[in-house]
């Protein structure tokens, strides 16, 4: 099993409200990915590998305003909807990696939810981690 | 004065970690902007139109997944020293906002960055939103 194939097992290990997650080429291929069975919002897969494709290129031109300005290395991209957050973390020059979060507020909220928090610091430290990893 | 204009000061009064904010309109044009008086910018401010306009692309192709993933709330790109927000407004306006993304010193462990508030940002939105007419 390769390291980013672990990753994706260890990101569904860490946290069951993580649906869906893929790594994908430069180009948006998806080389490897795993979906939650039971998870309540389902993308299709269509779907997912257009978006793919789309932040794949959103990335290059991330990564090329750090390499121009001052803004320090690209992290990660988070993108919030009534349903899901979507995460997208550049791993290496040639790797993509997405996350989907059920985003849907849970019911006990007093206030008004606008969706749920993502541990950023955990996903991102994992992702550290296995990058210390070697093929 | 413009509601988005009110939105920017009431951001700007909001958390000092937040470094300059904008309104753009459908196009991606930049309409309105404030800067925080004493930061200075780390962009020029071509490339900042520059990126709110691919921003608002982006959100713009975001729309054909709507019926599974829901309407867009915001999006955070976290670079190291910054943290760039958008959220889409009414009318197809967007909101931009850089906040200061400097890990603290006291941080014990690796640090990847400040936390946004991002449900004090939006109910400040949404607030101006609906009480406050153009």
């Amino acid at each position: 099993m390769s390291r980013y194939e672990k990753l994706l097992h260890m990101l569904m290990d860490y946290d069951t409200t993580i649906m869906f997650t893929a790594i994908s080429d430069t180009s948006g291929n998806i080389l490897w990915n795993t979906i939650r069975d039971d998870s309540k919002v389902q993308v299709p897969l269509p779907e997912i590998k257009k978006t793919l494709v789309r932040e794949s290129s959103d990335w290059i031109q991330r990564c090329k305003i750090e390499d121009s300005d001052d803004l320090g290395r690209a992290l990660y991209h988070i993108a919030s909807f009534e349903k899901i957050k979507q995460v997208t973390i550049p791993l290496d020059a040639f790797h993509l990696l997405m996350v989907h979060v059920d985003n849907i507020p849970l019911k006990k909220t007093k206030t008004k939810s606008y969706g749920r928090y993502v541990e950023m610091g955990k996903i991102m430290s994992i992702v550290d981690f296995v990058n210390t990893f070697q093929e | 004065m413009e509601k988005y204009e009110q939105l920017l000061n009431m951001l700007m009064d909001f958390n000092k970690s937040v470094r300059f904010a904008a309104v753009s309109d459908a196009g991606g044009q930049l309409l309105w902007n404030s800067q925080r008086n004493g930061v200075s910018s780390i962009v020029p401010m071509e490339k900042t139109k520059a990126s709110m306009s691919r921003s608002r692309g982006e959100w713009d192709a975001y729309t054909s997944a709507a019926e599974y993933i829901g309407n867009g709330m915001y999006s955070i790109t976290s670079y190291t020293e910054i943290k760039r927000i958008t959220i889409p407004l009414s009318d197809g306006k967007m909101l931009f906002i850089s906040v200061n993304n400097k890990p603290m010193k006291n941080a014990k462990n690796t640090s990847y960055g400040r936390l946004v508030e991002m449900g004090e940002i939006l109910s400040i939105v949404e607030f101006v939103e609906s009480n406050f007419r153009n």
